[in-house]
């Protein structure tokens, strides 16, 4: 089965016309295959898909929610969590409050991450944070923050690089036990956050395409690691234009390890590492 | 024929063939070299640099949407699979993974036949597991030229005798001849 331009362009056109929701700024290959990946795993063709959406708004939010891609990790590439510790965070040291938001939270690995490691450093305290994602049920998984144990022990692996490991100086080791941030159940073959982590944050559902700044705040933080991959240069120009407008002045905005700012935005933040920072 | 790629898949035991043939390769090779690698857990990141010490031309873990440039080499980066995209572009995704890996080979290879056809070599090297196998049937099925490393000279045979299996291929060759294929195809390039 392959997927042609015009199947998507109806796929779209549908979703659209019977949902708030709009993909048609999304980079049309990884929809393509996201729309081939839903068709297989449900054993229909397009017209039977697109029928089924137009009859049964639940059907048509269960398929948005398969189109997106929600994979996550505790402290997704080391490095970039060494670059907040070293020269982001530091810069907010002395902030009576730091705003950060984590927009595209998917499972709430990378919130919960950003707060041990907040926790580490004596920031946690002033820190407030807000999540959002385009798919709701990613956002309960989010606040009950229990994730699977077995399939994610490189979860562990990364705890130890960012939490235990100094990058600066590899004689620093701090032996930080998991247990002050989760509880790991290997028979139930669980890690579950601890409720001083979960209960903090703000989830809320928000869609990059159409939804402004949902809170009334500015931020010092904004990550949104791993979505602009999914959506085309238009789009993307839209997305850090919201962001522009909402990080304070030396705010930072911090995309994914391989995600990069390109054309009107770039010259409108300046680069610490990976970190753009808000010129 | 006048190719316009090589994409090289691996996984164990190809780290030191895949050094070899970037370390021989002329420092004015004709055609973007893109390597797709399952790479171990200790070695996530400075990969590229290991592999940078030897190699006679750049190599790079691109970026989403990266513009590919021939005589360089696109190393797929640890946990994004990498795309190959229509005008010539890299796309990266953190979709679920593939035979158990992130980058997988099948999806780099499948994307890659689809863009370059006839005018791609795919080269499958030494690995433990199955992944890349239906990516060079799809190079082959799209009219790409496809070898695989000898598997007697590999340190691990799986991934070879599974693209054997699966596919008629165009050439076996040990690590000398895949690179003297390769010093040799700047003559076809137009």
């Amino acid at each position: 089965m392959i997927v042609t331009d015009q199947d998507l362009q109806y796929f779209v056109t549908t979703l659209k016309n019977v949902t708030k929701y709009d993909f048609s700024e999304y980079s049309d290959k990884s929809l393509k295959r996201r729309l081939l990946k839903v068709l297989t795993d449900l054993n229909l063709d397009l017209i039977g898909l697109l029928t089924n959406i137009k009859q049964d708004s639940c059907f048509a939010e269960n398929i948005v929610k398969e189109i997106t891609v929600n994979t996550t990790e505790l402290f997704r590439d080391p490095p970039v969590w060494h670059l907040l510790r070293s020269r982001v965070l530091p810069r907010f040291k002395n902030n009576k409050t730091i705003n950060i938001w984590h927009a595209g939270c998917s499972t709430g690995q990378e919130v919960y991450s950003m707060m041990i490691l907040l926790n580490e450093m004596d920031m946690l305290d002033k820190a407030k944070i807000f999540a959002t994602d385009l798919n709701t049920d990613v956002l309960e998984a989010s606040k009950k923050g229990v994730y699977k144990y077995r399939f994610n022990i490189g979860y562990l692996d990364n705890f130890d690089k960012v939490i235990k490991q100094n990058p600066l100086n590899f004689e620093e080791y701090n032996d930080i036990p998991y247990e002050k941030y989760f509880d790991i159940d290997k028979l139930k073959d669980t890690i579950t956050i601890k409720k001083f982590l979960t209960e903090k944050p703000i989830f809320r559902k928000h869609d990059l395409v159409n939804d402004g700044n949902l809170f009334f705040a500015k931020f010092d933080l904004i990550l949104c690691r791993n979505v602009i991959i999914y959506f085309n240069y238009s789009l993307q120009n839209k997305v850090f234009e919201l962001f522009h407008a909402n990080l304070y002045p030396k705010g930072c905005l911090l995309l994914g390890m391989h995600e990069t700012i390109l054309g009107p935005w770039a010259n409108k933040f300046e680069k610490i590492g990976q970190a753009y920072v808000k010129k | 024929m006048n190719y316009k790629a090589v994409i090289i898949g691996g996984s164990a035991g190809s780290f030191q063939v895949i050094t070899r043939i970037l370390h021989s390769l002329p420092p004015t090779f004709p055609l973007p070299v893109l390597l797709s690698l399952h790479r171990l857990k200790h070695i996530r990141s400075g990969f590229v640099e290991a592999l940078s010490i030897k190699a006679s031309i750049p190599i790079v873990e691109p970026f989403d949407k990266e513009q590919i440039k021939p005589g360089r080499a696109y190393l797929a980066p640890a946990n994004y699979h990498m795309f190959i995209e229509l005008g010539n572009k890299i796309a990266l995704s953190t979709e679920e993974s593939v035979n158990h890996s992130r980058p997988s080979i099948d999806l780099s290879f499948i994307t890659a036949a689809q863009v370059y056809r006839e005018k791609l070599v795919g080269i499958i090297l030494s690995g433990a597991n199955r992944d890349g196998a239906y990516g060079l049937k799809k190079i082959k099925d799209l009219g790409g030229t496809v070898i695989v490393q000898d598997p007697s000279e590999c340190q691990v045979k799986t991934m070879t005798e599974a693209s054997l299996k699966m596919t008629n291929v165009d050439h076996i060759l040990s690590t000398q001849e895949i690179i003297k294929f390769l010093q040799n195809i700047k003559t076809t390039a137009p």
